[in-house]
Order: structure tokens, then C-alpha cells, then sequence
């Protein structure tokens, strides 16, 4: 929302040296955001008013739209000067820069020559004068100037501070510039001048008859107000009525345009001007289903029920509160016109208008609640501002209102402890009622509690609880104003988020013990992505307004993220430690499902390095559940899932802690490797994506320490030969059959396979720890164990490799 | 050979090598004299190696034997060497120059958390300092949660704001933090110190300063008498503790249906010191801490009786709080997967950067 200071200054007076940043910064610390503040420096000196007298179209070079303009300038004298401006017609009177004067955005004016023929002066486009909506097209004057009239210059000049509309989404009384003059009065200490209108009783003239307004449904149209008037003439509006809209980037239409949008921006309420030869009556009512309707775009829609329309003898004229209709839209040849100042229901004219994607000035007020009462002052303030712009303008009715059920004003009760609660002082009640008297609020005493009335214009937005009174006294003492403390609370204690605990421990175990480094990406996948991966994303939970194309299904891994990531870095590092953590989401048969996973990837440069990423891989995930749970995962060959092409076809394992599915892991084929970026052929990839959801209900179990040994401890080494597609987890599984009274211990040391053993074979090395509590082992000890373990692992016709 | 004869021999071999250590003034030298004694062919290693010419009932008392003089001889020589290398170091100018303790160390794999994790937690340790409870919720939630719970209902304009994005279940994806406080609600009821960080997602064109996909913490405080002069001051904190700064803050109304009275809280801009840059709009301040009373409707859904309680409730920046603190000027590379400016925070286009 733009604001014109020109046009505050018409409702407040303000000091003419006030400095608009200053005066914005208070606004935005008392009332709402201000985004900008610009100052419009046309630095017009010496314009004047001339009157068209002859177009001759110059042909077609050097631009075909250039035209020989012949100008009355005053004083019988005439100028020619070349032009580009459209609809420059006989008669009509322009804004013209003669021989000697200037403006900013072009300089002093000398006589120049356009395409070899001279042309004296210039007719002034809008971006000249401010007016940045007319690009390139002259601003057209009523008969207020006469040609040769000078223009004064101080009509040019403003500021405009622009207000974020987000901020004042819950203010309709701000949706136009006496609201924000009421709060700029208030910020400054100053009267807020009344609303100049005519009196209601000159609009109520019995003797003229009403115009019929019927509402079907008063939820939908809380209000209609009607006046019909003739004596409209076709002209443009006041020169500094186009200023000023141009100024808060209005294109400038014509006097009757302009008017009713100077009312929308000044006073906030929307109105609508229809042809009376075409409407003379008015019913509200919705859309039959399937109804088409020319808007005044020239655009034909279908409309449903719950479309709000208006209507005149039956047939459609206006889509209520979003856009008229093009047939009875007012033209040249109107001469007498029907008002229409109305108030709709919020919900129903954003409906209609987001449906049909025309979101309007208009709509945008109706969807922040108006106040009903305004209808009437809207028409009160046309006829104000018409009377002086059409000298022979004539009601043809008597102001005709529809208002079905009028709401009774707004009363709050507050309770003056809670005012001081909330800002942390007493608020004496004199104070409270300086604060809230300039803008409009009322205030009553009893002996514990304040009456307040609401005003109309604040009724229907966000003022009907205490606290909302609250608000206003707190952001009119100032926030600022308020001492910070800290508050004085109770002690309890609260049952942990033990998920969150996991994930957070997770993520730190893994970035400090294990020096990987956190990425983070989107929760959704990219389809061009997984396309190139030739992956399959399965059923997806999906977005009904993704943010690009290809990326409305949600991930159900981490995985094609964190490839992504790798391809990315993989220029820059020769080796990456990646770890994410995030949600994942599942389709469910009755609920769809979010779900904590944490994906950890190891790559570095080099064809031959998978084993030991997996094995290093594999390491951390061990030490973490350990670590956190003190409990092992197991490791199983799993196959690959044929939609996930990270899982290696006969290099996957699945993870399981205390028998429960815990997550996947693998290393990345050499041919997906490719597929990513020809480099990663050279590199080697493995992975683990673990599922964090389920596993913060694992109990941590709390092992005692072990006491240190009283006597010595023996090692005895033993490499065991076993073929090669004989599992280790199989080796282990036997050799925990062997008891032996001595044996404490037993650690895996290495697996090797190659020269010195056959090539069938793959060598394991297991460390045995003996011991005894009560005396120092013996050769014998250690004789009698080794042959007791050979014997065992014989049993198995496991071979012993001797070194 | 007796136990007798063994102890003489043993202390022979001691004598003369604590004869012969003296005359030793090389370290080479002394490693050879220890092997000639200790080693497996040297004078005791050979003794040691005779024990099993003894009846088994007495190798406990030679072992014994044998050992206490093995350090009693290790004791000597160890003596000496350490005289030696002592001796070495304070005569040899030439290894004292050599010794260069500047010189990096062997690089170790260094890990890293993404920069919005390292503030997130500075925030969650602050506010644990404070006795806050760290919450979490989903990130895809229900309508109900992300509005109706929030003072929202269907017809409400702010659900334009808030740009949503729609999943074809029916569900969001959450716009805020905020469904976690009526969650938090539900589950302690009151009094109450809540925080929960985590992502959120707002239908919007990513640019410089915008991302669809973002942090925050929501923060929830419920008890007796509570007001803004409590909020101003967490925010005060939290913001000065995170930065390590003071921080200039602007507070001014703010919309947001489950507050009354609104408010947000604006720090001043890192990046450009004030003068006004694209993350901050130009204007010099960042909005970092939407924030307010929590509205007495919302008390209720949450089963809180407003009458009796009162409380505040903010829902801060987190990702631009993380791009303050550490200069970040382009969201994008958050969540784009780059770990250049993460693993290594060189300033890449401004000053060289040399090693450490
Ligand atoms: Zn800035």
C-alpha cells in the first residue's frame, strides 16, 4: 500500500519541515511495516497547459508511432512539437514543457529537431511528472487549465512511504489513507481533521425515488448502498487527483475511473459506477452453477454457486466485490450513472477471486473485513469530491440502502491488571484514555473494570478481546517504552523428547568421533534426478502445489540427496564425509507417515577403496549403537531393492538392533557411479541411511566396568583358513560354542586373503584372552587351551594357518 | 647349578655392567651393552634361558629370581640412557634448531555440523541454562495443528499469508514452529519453558534472501503473570548470547493470530552494519523474532485457562539468525549441499587466506 504524504497532509496537519523517514520509522514502531520510503522530485518549472489542435501522423521512420502535434499554448500562439503519446486527440489539453523550462527527469527544454523536423517543446509524459504508470503517455487536463496556464509546480512534489500490505492484513481501517492519516495523527500528537463529505441529509431528498436493492443473503452482503446521479460529463479528473493516484501507482483512466478509485485509496471502501441506461435496479445473489459472464477484462468465465454476483432485472452485471461486467460498463455515452458502494463478505469474495485469478484492489479490501458504515461515507465523499469536478451534477435518487442486519457496536471489558501485566507498569486510566481517544476508541470506568468501545472501522478486524485493547495501548505507549525483565517462573521438570535426544546425540556423534560433515537438502525429491539415477521413487506422499516441476513427491530416503551432495563437492575435496539428518515420509494405507532418518555417506577418489569406506562405514554405526544404546547391530546380506539403484546388487546389507529392522547399507555400483558423473567412475562410494523413529524407545543398558585383572593375561593368536563364500558372522557363530574355563575373550583381528594361503581361502585371525582370577597362567594352561580350541575349530574342518 | 650359585651369577652380571655403564659415553654404545646383557644370547638372557635346568618345584623361586634382577639391571641401564639423551640433546645445537613447533600437525579428519545445527544447539544449550524443555514435531502436519489449533480457522486471511504448501493428503507441511506449542500444551499443560526448533516450508520463490525450506525454534513460556517485559528481556538474551554481542533491537506490532498483543522483534543487520543490503530489505534491521502473548483462544485449545495463566510465545529466525552470525549473504547455499562454505569458511572473494 502506497501513501502519499500530499494526500496525509489533507487530513493532519503536519509540520512542513517533517522528515518522512523519521515520521515512517515511528509508524513502523507504532502501527505497521514500512517497506519504503521515495521522495517524487519532479522539479517542474515553468510547465504550462496546451490544447491539442492538429495530429498528422509522421510516418513510419524513425519511430512509426511519431506523430506532428500542433499546440495552442495561449495568447492566440501556437506550437508544433513532435509526440509519441497515444490518444493525443483534437481538444484534449496536455501538460507541455515549453522552450525554457525543465524538469528533472529531462532537463532544461530547448528547441530540438525529431527526424528532421523541428519541434518546439515537449508534451510531458506521466514518468516525466511522476506518474510512472502512464510510461511514455501525456497526462490529459480537465478545463480547469486553460492552454497557457501556467501549472503550479508544488503539485508535483511528494513522498510516498509504502506500507507492506502483509502488515496490515488484519487493519481494513488502513486500507486507505484516512486510516493512516488517524494513526500518523495520533503518532504526532495532532488533530485528525474530520472526513470532508456532504451531509447525509442532502443525499436523503424524499421526493427522489429509491433505487430497489434486494439481497438474497445477508451473510454475503452485509450492505449495499445505492444513489444514482446525471450530469457526469466524460473528462479527466483534477490535476492533482491524477497526481496523487499516480503518485501511489495508479494509472490515471478518466475522471469518473479515477474518482471512484480515489475514494477505494482514500477512504478505503471499494465503489462501482454502472451505466444506469443498463442498471437501474439491484439484486444480490449467487452464481447459478455454470453461469458465463464477460468481466470488464473481456475475459468469459463459468461461475459456480458461491459465486457472489449482482444483478439488475435478472440478469448479471458485476461479480460482486471482484471485477464489473463489460456490458455495463459506463462509456462515453453515459450521461447518468448508478453508485455502488457495498460490503461483502471476506471469505466469499476471496473465494471468487482466487479462484478466478483476479485478485483486485477491490477484493483485496472486501477480503480484510470493511466497516459496513463506510458505504454510506463513500458516497457521501463522491458526491464531496464530484460536486467540485462537475459543476452540474444531479441526484436522480435518494441514497438507497440495503443493510439486513446491522451490527451492534463493539464493547470490550478490561481489566485494568491485566493491561499493567502485560506491559509491566501501571496504565492509569486517564493515560489509557489519552492513548485511545485519537483513534477512535471510547473509555468508560467502573470500580475494577474499563469499558471500551470498539469503532466501527476496528469492529470488524481484530478488536473484540481484551487483549486486543491491550495491544493498542501497549504499541501506542511504545514498544520500546517497555523495561525488559526477566520473568519469575515455577520449577518443573518435563518428560525429554527422547527422539529428538537421539537424533541430536546422533548427529553430534558422528560429526565429532567420526569427522563427518553435515549437508542439508530438501524434503523433496528431484524427478529429473532420480530419472537420470534410473531410480523408481515408488508411492510417494506428494505435494498438491509443488515448488518447481518434478518436485512434488516427498523423499522416502536421504539417499538421491545425498548423491546429489556428492556429485556437487566431488570437485572440490578428494574425499567426503557426508551425514544428513531429516525427515523421510511413507504412504500408509489409512495415515501417511514421517519418519527421522540419518544417511551417512563416505566417498574418496580412488576404484578400489569400497571395501574399506564400507568397513569404515560400517565401523561408525557400530561404535554409535554402541555408544548410545550399548547394544551391537547386526549385519545381514540383504538383497537390493530393484527401485533404489544406490543399493549395490550383491553388496547390500541390512542393519537390525535387537532383532528390529534399523536401516541400509551398501556401496554404489561403478555403473550408477558413471551415471552421476563420469569422475565418480574413478571414485569409490558407501553408504548407511540408519531409521532414528522407533529406536529412542530402546532402553540404554548400563554395563558395570570390568575390574582390572589381578594377574597377568595371556594372548594366543589364531588364524583360521575357511573357503571364501563362508560367512565371518558363520565362523563366530561355531566358534561360540567353545567353553573353556580360561577363555575371557575373544577379538577379531583381521581377515586377509592372497599370497601364502590358497586362492580359494580367506585367512581370520581371532585373539584369544585367557586368564584366571586367582594365579598366574601356566605354559601348561596355554597348551591345554590351544588344544582344546584346535580341536574345536577342526570339528568344523576349519584349517589352521600356520605362520 | 643351584638357587645359591644362580643368585651370585645374577649379581656378577649386575656388577659388571654397572662397571661397564660408566665407561659407556655414546647412546649407540649403551644400546649394544644392554643387549649384550639382556638380549636373548647376552649374559643374563642366557641365564633366563637355563631355567628349565631346574626341578619344577623350584622354577617359581628362579623365575623370581631371575626377574627381580632383569630390573634391577633395566633400572641401570635406563638410568644412564636418559643421562645420555639428556647430555645429547643440551651438547647438539644443531636438534634444538631443528625442532620447529610451529609446524602444523599430521591434518586429522576434521567433522562439521551445518551452520544452522551449530546455532540451533547454542540455542537449545541457552535456553536448557534457562530450564527450558527442547521440543520437536512433525514436518508434515494437520491442518488443524498448523491453523485451526492457532487461532486460524478456514476463513481466516492469514491462511493467504502463509503460503502453504499443500500435500494431496490433505496435510501441510508445516509453515511454523508453531503447531509444537499447542502440541507441547497438550502434553506438560502449565507452567511451562518450551523450545522447539526445526523446519518449516513456505510457498515462496527462492531468491538471495528467500528460501521455501527453512529453520526455526519456537519458544513458549506459560505461568502466573506473565507479560512483555518478560519477552523483551529472553529475546535481549538469546540474541546477545548467539551473536556474543550486544544487539541492538527494534520491537514494533506484528500480526499473527495466535498472538495478542503481536509484536516483532528486529535485530540490527550484520551484513551491511546497517546501511541497508538485500537480506535486510535495506533498511538496516532483520526481522528475526516474530513473537507475542499467546491469544487466549489458543491457550484454551491448548486445555490452559487463561484466566489463570498467562504466557509469550516467539518463533525465531533461526536460519537468518545463522546467516547473521556467521555472514552468510545467499540463503541458497544452506541447503544446497556445498560444503565449501561450511568445511572451509574461507572467505572465498575477500582477503587471501593463509594456514594457520
Ligand atoms: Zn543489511
Amino acid at each position: 500500500m502506497l501513501i502519499s504524504l500530499n494526500w496525509i497532509r489533507d487530513f493532519v496537519e503536519l509540520p512542513p519541515d517533517l522528515d518522512p523517514r523519521a515520521l515512517a520509522e515511528r509508524f513502523t514502531r507504532t502501527t505497521a511495516e514500512v517497506d519504503d520510503v521515495r521522495r517524487i522530485e519532479v522539479r517542474a518549472c515553468g510547465l504550462i497547459a496546451a490544447r491539442v489542435t492538429k495530429v498528422a501522423p509522421r510516418g513510419s521512420a524513425p519511430d512509426p508511432r511519431l506523430q506532428q502535434v500542433t499546440l495552442e499554448v495561449g495568447l492566440g500562439k501556437t506550437v508544433e512539437t513532435a509526440s509519441i503519446a497515444p490518444d493525443l486527440r483534437v481538444g484534449r489539453i496536455v501538460v507541455y514543457a515549453p522552450i525554457g523550462s525543465s524538469v528533472a527527469a529531462l532537463g532544461d527544454i530547448v528547441a530540438t529537431t525529431v527526424a528532421g523536423r523541428s519541434s518546439i517543446g515537449l508534451i510531458l509524459p506521466g514518468e516525466a511528472i511522476g506518474v510512472e504508470k502512464a510510461f511514455q503517455e501525456a497526462i490529459f487536463l480537465s478545463d480547469e487549465f486553460q492552454p497557457g496556464q501556467p501549472i503550479p509546480a508544488e503539485l508535483f512534489d511528494d513522498w510516498v512511504i509504502e506500507v507492506d500490505n502483509k502488515s496490515i492484513t488484519n487493519r481494513p481501517d488502513l486500507w486507505g489513507h484516512y486510516g493512516i492519516a488517524r494513526e500518523i495523527a495520533a503518532i504526532v500528537h495532532r488533530p485528525l481533521i474530520p472526513y470532508p463529505v456532504v451531509a447525509i441529509n442532502e443525499l436523503r431528498d424524499t421526493k427522489l425515488p429509491e433505487v430497489p436493492i434486494k439481497i438474497t443473503d445477508p451473510r454475503a452482503c452485509r450492505r449495499y448502498t445505492g444513489l444514482m446521479v446525471e450530469g457526469v460529463p466524460t473528462q479527466p479528473a483534477p490535476l492533482w487527483m491524477q497526481l496523487r493516484l499516480g503518485h501511489v501507482g495508479q494509472r490515471p483512466i478518466s475522471g469518473l475511473v479515477d474518482l471512484t478509485n480515489y475514494i477505494m485509496l482514500d477512504l478505503g471502501q471499494p465503489m462501482h459506477a454502472f451505466d444506469e441506461a443498463m442498471v437501474d435496479r439491484i439484486e444480490v445473489d449467487w452464481a447459478k452453477d455454470g453461469e458465463r459472464f464477460k468481466t470488464l477484462d473481456g475475459v468469459e468465465r463459468t461461475l459456480t454457486r458461491g459465486d457472489l454476483m449482482i444483478q439488475s432485472r435478472g440478469k448479471s452485471v458485476a461479480l460482486a466485490g471482484v471485477m464489473g461486467g463489460m456490458q455495463s460498463e459506463v462509456s462515453e455515452a453515459t450521461t447518468s450513472l448508478l453508485l455502488e458502494s457495498a460490503n461483502f463478505d471476506p471469505a466469499t469474495v476471496r473465494k471468487t477471486a482466487h479462484k478466478l485469478g483476479l485478485r483486485s484492489e477491490a477484493s483485496a479490501r472486501f477480503e480484510k473485513s470493511l466497516d459496513p458504515t463506510h458505504t454510506v461515507l463513500g458516497i457521501q465523499r463522491f458526491i464531496h469530491l464530484a460536486r467540485s469536478m462537475y459543476p452540474r451534477l444531479k441526484l436522480t435518487s435518494r441514497l438507497s440502502d440495503g443493510f439486513p442486519s446491522p451490527c451492534p457496536p463493539v464493547t470490550v471489558s478490561v481489566n485494568p491488571l491485566h493491561v499493567s501485566r502485560t506491559i509491566g507498569r501501571d496504565v492509569p486510566l486517564d493515560e489509557a484514555r489519552r492513548l485511545l481517544q485519537p483513534i477512535g476508541f471510547e473509555l468508560t470506568a467502573s470500580d475494577t473494570h474499563w469499558t471500551v468501545g470498539v469503532p466501527s472501522f476496528r469492529a470488524t478486524g481484530d478488536c473484540s478481546i481484551e487483549a486486543d485493547i491491550v495491544e493498542e495501548i501497549a504499541r501506542l505507549i511504545g514498544y520500546d517504552a517497555i523495561a525488559p525483565t526477566m520473568p519469575r517462573v515455577s520449577v518443573r521438570s518435563f518428560a525429554p523428547n527422547s527422539l529428538h535426544e537421539l537424533e541430536q546425540s546422533a548427529l553430534r556423534y558422528f560429526t565429532t568421533a567420526h569427522g563427518f560433515n553435515e549437508v542439508q537438502g530438501y524434503i523433496w525429491y528431484d524427478a529429473a534426478w532420480l530419472r537420470r539415477l534410473a531410480a523408481d521413487p515408488g508411492p510417494c506422499v506428494e505435494l498438491a502445489n509443488p515448488a518447481a516441476e518434478g518436485a512434488h513427491q516427498l523423499r522416502r530416503t536421504l539417499l538421491p540427496g545425498l548423491l546429489d551432495a556428492v556429485t556437487k563437492n566431488r570437485f572440490h575435496f578428494p574425499a567426503l564425509s557426508l551425514v544428513e539428518l531429516g525427515s523421510v515420509f511413507e504412504k500408509g494405507d489409512r495415515q501417511d507417515g514421517e519418519f527421522r532418518n540419518l544417511g551417512l555417506v563416505l566417498a574418496q577418489r580412488g576404484k578400489r577403496d569400497e571395501d574399506e569406506l564400507y568397513a569404515r562405514v560400517k565401523a561408525a554405526v557400530t561404535a554409535w549403537t554402541w555408544q548410545q544404546f550399548t547394544r551391537s547391530v547386526s549385519f545381514s546380506a540383504t538383497t537390493s531393492a530393484q527401485d533404489r539403484p544406490w543399493e549395490h546388487p550383491h553388496r547390500t546389507a541390512a542393519m537390525t538392533i535387537d532383532g528390529a529392522p534399523a536401516g541400509r547399507m551398501s556401496v554404489i555400483d561403478v555403473s550408477l557411479r558413471r551415471t552421476m558423473d563420469e569422475h565418480l567412475a574413478a571414485w569409490s562410494i558407501a553408504w548407511a541411511e540408519v531409521r532414528l523413529t522407533g529406536l529412542e524407545g530402546l532402553e540404554t543398558l548400563t554395563e558395570p566396568l570390568a575390574a582390572i585383572p589381578s594377574f597377568p593375561l595371556v594372548e594366543l593368536d589364531f588364524s583360521i583358513l575357511v573357503p571364501k563364500t563362508t560367512r565371518y558372522a558363520e565362523v563366530v557363530a561355531n566358534l561360540r560354542h567353545f567353553e573353556h574355563p580360561l577363555l575371557k575373550m575373544v577379538r577379531f583381528v583381521t581377515s586377509y586373503e592372497g599370497e601364502a594361503i590358497p586362492r580359494d581361502r580367506r585367512s581370520l585371525t581371532f585373539r584369544t584372552v585367557l586368564g584366571e582370577d586367582s594365579r598366574t597362567l601356566t605354559d601348561a594352561d596355554s597348551d591345554a587351551f590351544r588344544n582344546g580350541f584346535e580341536r574345536h575349530l577342526k570339528s568344523y574342518g576349519y584349517g589352521l594357518r600356520v605362520s | 647349578m643351584d638357587l645359591v650359585q644362580l643368585a651370585e651369577r645374577i649379581a656378577d652380571i649386575e656388577a659388571r655392567a654397572g662397571a661397564d655403564l660408566k665407561a659407556v659415553a655414546a647412546i649407540d654404545a649403551l644400546r649394544g651393552l644392554e643387549s649384550n646383557v639382556l638380549g636373548k644370547q647376552g649374559s643374563l638372557g642366557l641365564l633366563i634361558a637355563s631355567v628349565k635346568q631346574f626341578p619344577p618345584d623350584q622354577r617359581g623361586q628362579v623365575g623370581k629370581l631371575l626377574n627381580e634382577g632383569k630390573t634391577r639391571i633395566k633400572g641401570l641401564l635406563d638410568a644412564r640412557m636418559a643421562e645420555l639423551q639428556t647430555a645429547a640433546h643440551t651438547d647438539n645445537a644443531d636438534d634444538a634448531a631443528a625442532f620447529d613447533p610451529t609446524l602444523p600437525g599430521v591434518a586429522a579428519a576434521m567433522g562439521s555440523v551445518h551452520p544452522v545445527t551449530a546455532v540451533q544447539w547454542e540455542v537449545e544449550r541457552l535456553f536448557e541454562r534457562l530450564g527450558f524443555t527442547v521440543e520437536a514435531g512433525p514436518e508434515m502436519e494437520t491442518e488443524y495443528h498448523n491453523f485451526e489449533a492457532l487461532n486460524i480457522p478456514a476463513t481466516h486471511p492469514a491462511r493467504d499469508m502463509q503460503d502453504t504448501f499443500w500435500l494431496t493428503n490433505g496435510m501441510v507441511l508445516r509453515t511454523h514452529t508453531s503447531p509444537v506449542q499447542h502440541r507441547a500444551m497438550k502434553k506438560f499443560g502449565a507452567p511451562l519453558r518450551v523450545i522447539a526448533p526445526g523446519r518449516c516450508f513456505r510457498y515462496e520463490t527462492i531468491d538471495a534472501s528467500h528460501e521455501n525450506t527453512f529453520h526455526q525454534i519456537e519458544g513458549l513460556v506459560i505461568d502466573r503473570d506473565i507479560g512483555l517485559p518478560h519477552l523483551i528481556a529472553m529475546a535481549k538474551t538469546l540474541l546477545a548470547e548467539v551473536m556474543k554481542r550486544e544487539v541492538e533491537l527494534r520491537v514494533r506490532p506484528g500480526y499473527f493470530p495466535f498472538v495478542e498483543p503481536g509484536i516483532e522483534i528486529d535485530m540490527n543487520c550484520r551484513i551491511c552494519g546497517g546501511a541497508g543490503c538485500p537480506t535486510c530489505k535495506q533498511s538496516g534491521w532483520v526481522e528475526i523474532l516474530p513473537a507475542g502473548m499467546v491469544h487466549p483462544n489458543v491457550l484454551r485449545a491448548g486445555g490452559i485457562d487463561p484466566e489463570q495463566w498467562s504466557g509469550f510465545a516467539f518463533g525465531l529466525g533461526l536460519t537468518r539468525l545463522a546467516m547473521m552470525k556467521y555472514g552468510i549473504r545467499d540463503i541458497r547455499v544452506l541447503n544446497s549441499g556445498d560444503l565449501r562454505p561450511i568445511v572451509a569458511p574461507a572467505r572465498l572473494g575477500g582477503p587471501i587466506v593463509w594456514p594457520e
